[in-house]
């Protein structure tokens, strides 16, 4: 899972993610207004209710993460969104650790704000209604599960070279995920576009 | 199709009546006291202690193993594949193929052990932290503590809405199977699926919004309001000192550890 459980990075890694958390969050927070409550809940709770999803991937078992899926349809309120989402998962359902909440949410969060700037920079350009938004948002999920895995991948090498078997692991696990994920948000992505933009960050 | 973590919520017990905010505060100390461990003796010590508190809290054991599982399955590579790579050179045990075993040492297993035992340790006392109130009660008592107001909705609407929404999942599949849907690896499942995520989405969206709206024209502020009211009694702190208490006193352990020498 892109989520790592306690106990196994160190104390100032993890404390560094808070650190960061809480920064990105008092920014992105101030941004959000109270009429965007509903939205961004329901789009969490799907981010959250993604996350059951399961599939076999060798010996163990991934879930869809759908970062990409909010920035898509958040923009910068993505991030307070993959927060609950981190919070809730660890909380609720025991995926992810609780000293692990702040770098949780860098790892996932992160990637969904810099997806949705490549979502917003793919829609200047114009190929076509609901084609723009499904090649974007195909590569805008894509991406955002992959620098997910990129980052975890980075922090467990830190820890020690002892980790880099374990890491493989986790990557390989993971690909089917960026693919999937790929061609869940860019069809939804489309999808709204055509059916409610009003969905999307970024409407034309 | 989720079992709610607040099922036995309406059970009695210490851990029960314990106050919501202090409960809260005093178990995240706990826990984050417990993963800055990195000794097995204190690391053990203190599962036991936790295991303590949810015998006091009454949960039964049943659902929390139930839910420890899962951690347990993702820890499962590191269990295994640590003993073999981690701390230097090993004894080589067995040759398969191009890949050599090491086994590096009865350190090393201690340590994939202990990287365990904290997850286990953490996650089996969200149970007695959240577990033991209904969750607005809890969401309330975060509101007391200060968190963030636009987090606090966020937390106190996406719980309602991973409900809805599940249901509503299954309902989907339901409605797809009913029309001849098969689920198979290749792209039509998938984008199927998706269109069916996104049309659920939607509903789910429009709902959220009338909702809130609703709740707006009702006065809805933006504070939690539930008809409990929190009160601090001498029983509240002696759980907080007990509970804090345990969690400086395992830190102090290991300083103490460190003045005697290795």
């Amino acid at each position: 899972m892109v989520h790592i459980s306690d106990g196994i990075l160190a104390p100032w890694l993890w404390g560094s993610g808070w650190v960061i958390t809480a920064a990105i969050l008092a920014y992105t927070l101030s941004k959000m207004k109270i009429d965007d409550v509903p939205k961004i809940s329901v789009i969490t709770a799907a981010v959250f209710v993604a996350s059951l999803i399961h599939f076999q991937a060798g010996p163990t078992s991934v879930h869809l993460v759908l970062s990409g899926f909010a920035g898509v349809t958040l923009g910068i309120l993505a991030y307070p969104c993959i927060f609950i989402a981190v919070v809730m998962q660890a909380f609720l359902f025991q995926h992810g650790g609780v000293t692990t909440i702040g770098i949780n949410a860098v790892n996932m969060g992160v990637p969904a704000l810099i997806s949705f700037l490549i979502f917003k920079a793919g829609m200047k350009l114009n190929i076509g209604i609901s084609k723009n938004e499904i090649l974007f948002g195909a590569i805008a999920g894509g991406t955002a599960v992959a620098l997910a895995v990129l980052l975890l991948a980075i922090e467990l090498l830190v820890i020690g070279e002892e980790f880099t078997e374990v890491t493989t692991f986790v990557v390989a696990a993971h690909i089917p995920v960026i693919l999937a994920e790929a061609i869940f948000t860019g069809v939804i992505a489309g999808f709204f576009a055509t059916v409610k933009p009003e969905m999307l960050s970024i409407k034309r | 199709m989720i079992s709610e973590i607040d099922i036995y919520a309406g059970l009695s017990s210490p851990i029960h009546r314990w106050d919501p905010r202090l409960k809260v505060i005093s178990i995240i100390a706990l826990i984050f006291s417990i993963m800055l461990l990195y000794d097995l003796k204190l690391v053990i010590i203190s599962m036991l202690f936790a295991i303590i508190l949810v015998y006091i809290s009454r949960i039964p054991f049943s659902f929390v193993v139930g839910r420890l599982k899962w951690v347990f399955l993702f820890m499962m590579p590191f269990l295994i594949i640590l003993p073999f790579t981690f701390i230097g050179e090993g004894d080589e045990i067995a040759n398969i193929g191009s890949i050599t075993l090491n086994f590096r040492g009865i350190e090393s297993v201690e340590f994939a052990v202990m990287i365990v035992i904290k997850a286990l340790t953490s996650v089996m006392l969200i149970f007695p932290m959240i577990g033991t109130s209904r969750m607005d009660i809890t969401i309330k008592a975060l509101e007391d503590l200060h968190i963030p107001n636009k987090l606090v909705q966020m937390l106190a609407f996406t719980y309602r809405y991973i409900f809805v929404l599940s249901n509503e999942f299954v309902q989907m599949e339901r409605s797809l199977t009913s029309r001849g849907f098969k689920r198979g690896s290749n792209l039509y499942t998938i984008t199927t699926l998706s269109k069916a995520i996104a049309t659920l989405f939607v509903m789910s969206y429009e709902q959220a919004e009338r909702v809130f709206y609703a709740m707006r024209s009702k006065g809805y502020s933006g504070k939690i309001t539930t008809m409990h009211e929190f009160t601090l009694r001498p029983q509240d702190w002696f759980y907080t000192v007990v509970v804090c208490g345990f969690a400086i006193f395992v830190q102090v352990a290991v300083w103490y550890s460190t003045l005697e020498g290795t």
